[in-house]
């Protein structure tokens, strides 16, 4: 790679750490807003379950368990790929496109880029603070005996998963966002992928709730490689095996998605009218 | 201006409404697709959990699915008449847009609120009542003169939504951009699709009072399944009382800080 070509990236990465961050409170709000209403509804699901309805296993799940996976979750949840996609589609749809066929700069890239530089911060932050809470939650005995495997290591190849499942759920985004070039809708198609993605993702529940017969839904798509799959890394309840067989599975995801993007923007390049904006 | 005049101002709105969204039918369709996942995705969250268990927080699965119909029907209510326009609300103050609203011989919250409809989302209000009629048997519902009391709680939840919703987007006054705002309102929304019963007695209590979001949905579920007792009513009518008085108040504070700053 030529020094010019990691020029623009870093550039490109900067000005979108900027970008996200002008606004440092709205910024903080997100994160936060993001990170603890979703985590406080799934607490209160397992209180409900458990402490209320008395429930004492589901799923071969304690309640200790079910908070350690809401808790852990809620760090691989803000990682997860943001609305970058929708950003090509209104390109598409408006004409904006137009200014960035004249650079030499590869749109898809450029705007992931830009996308993902808040997500890089939050998944530092995020690291920290969950070793630092690692280490706190040792005080607690039932917390500690709910985690045994949770260890550094552990969390930062559940946030390197993480991050594969960002760059998978963009790549899945962008290769929707081209239906911009036939249609005039294509945004309400992100819209459907990403309330999927919300349940199939493992942000609300863990994904072994789904009943034996409806596990295969979630097995199929690459969506659990965003939070459940992480999650299930960092406290340690998949094998050494699994683990690397998950990375096989999430690059063969990313090449998929690397050919679907070249198939998809070729061909709709072609049709490109460059109107509107 | 009497209230006929208010109403057939909010006519002609809708007629404007009407013809502009007749003109992309295309989006309707897709509106409807999209809610109809949404839907979808609400209903296999329910039914994962109860695949677990019996039931959650004493609501049984066809109880839960009568509470997510109110919910829907009322939500949709909300979507079609008000949600587009908090959306705009910002561009108001930010881009000065209010003030040819307040040189209207009308007052200028009610064009602010009524401006735009969204009527692709009332197809969801009779999904949700469909959804209710399906499961009203089963979770136990009386019917007969009881659902005259739907209307009210219709009612109710939409009034709340409008309040509370109003009350995250009037710091627009004050701040530069409420986009934050907005985007919290639709994470504490995230409250009210579920029971209330289930929620600890502290959250419970926030959902009942400073964020009511469980007047939307689930107060009304519970209100036709199992009645309320008299302290709940009174709660309702203090609590929407409340929020209508401190939103009327940061209105006209709002107004005395606006600017025309149009650029």
């Amino acid at each position: 790679m030529k020094l010019g070509n990691i020029q623009w990236r870093i550039a490109a990465l900067k000005n979108g750490f900027q970008d996200a961050t002008a606004y440092r409170l709205e910024f903080l709000f997100e994160v936060l807003g993001a990170a603890f209403v979703p985590a406080a509804i799934q607490w209160v699901l397992w209180y409900a379950l458990f402490k209320v309805g008395g429930a004492t296993q589901i799923a071969g799940m304690t309640y200790e368990d079910m908070v350690a996976y809401t808790l852990v979750s809620i760090l691989f949840t803000q990682v997860r790929g943001g609305d970058h996609d929708f950003e090509l589609a209104e390109m598409i749809r408006g004409g904006g496109l137009s200014n960035y066929l004249l650079r030499p700069v590869g749109v898809v890239e450029f705007v992931y880029i830009r996308g993902v530089a808040p997500k890089i911060f939050i998944a530092g932050f995020c690291l920290v603070l969950g070793i630092a809470a690692m280490l706190l939650s040792k005080i607690f005995p039932s917390v500690a005996a709910a985690t045994p495997n949770l260890t550094p290591l552990n969390l930062i190849y559940g946030m390197a998963l993480a991050f594969f499942g960002n760059i998978i759920h963009y790549q899945v985004g962008a290769t929707l966002a081209t239906a911009s070039f036939y249609w005039e809708e294509a945004y309400s198609l992100m819209m459907v992928k990403n309330m999927i993605v919300q349940l199939l993702s493992g942000e609300l529940i863990p994904l072994n709730l789904f009943p034996e017969s409806m596990q295969w839904i979630w097995k199929s798509t690459p969506f659990y490689l965003y939070v459940f799959g992480p999650t299930q890394i960092a406290l340690g309840r998949w094998s050494t095996e699994e683990i690397w067989m998950q990375f096989g599975i999430a690059g063969l995801w990313m090449i998929g998605g690397w050919v679907l993007i070249r198939a998809s923007w070729g061909l709709g390049i072609r049709r490109y009218l460059s109107l509107g904006g | 201006m009497s209230s006929s005049k208010y109403a057939r101002v909010f006519w002609v709105q809708l007629k404007n409404n009407f013809v502009r969204e007749a003109v992309y039918r295309s989006n309707f369709l897709t509106m409807i697709v999209v809610d109809l996942i949404w839907i979808a995705v609400e209903f296999s969250l329910f039914t994962v959990i109860y695949s677990n268990t019996e039931t959650l927080g004493g609501w049984s699965k066809p109880q839960t699915y009568f509470f997510l119909g109110i919910f829907f029907a009322s939500d949709a209510l909300f979507t079609t008449f008000f949600q587009r326009n908090f959306w705009n609300f910002s561009d108001l103050v930010n881009k000065g847009e209010l003030d040819i609203l307040l040189t209207k011989p009308i007052h200028p919250l009610f064009l602010a609120l009524t401006r735009w409809f969204n009527l692709t989302a009332i197809f969801n209000f009779f999904l949700g009542l469909g959804i209710l009629l399906r499961f009203s048997d089963a979770a136990g519902f009386q019917g007969g003169w009881k659902w005259l009391g739907l209307v009210g709680w219709l009612a109710v939840g939409l009034t709340t939504a409008l309040l509370v919703r109003f009350a995250f987007s009037i710091w627009i006054f004050w701040t530069e951009r409420s986009w934050a705002m907005a985007r919290m309102y639709y994470q504490f929304f995230a409250f009210a699709t579920k029971p209330d019963t289930i929620y600890p007695k502290m959250i419970r209590y926030l959902i009942l009072t400073a964020l009511p979001f469980a007047f939307i949905g689930s107060v009304p579920a519970r209100a036709l399944l199992q009645g309320l007792e008299l302290s709940e009513y009174l709660r309702i009518a203090a609590v929407l009382s409340v929020f209508f008085v401190i939103n009327w108040f940061l209105w006209n504070a709002g107004l005395k800080r606006y600017q025309s700053a149009s650029s």
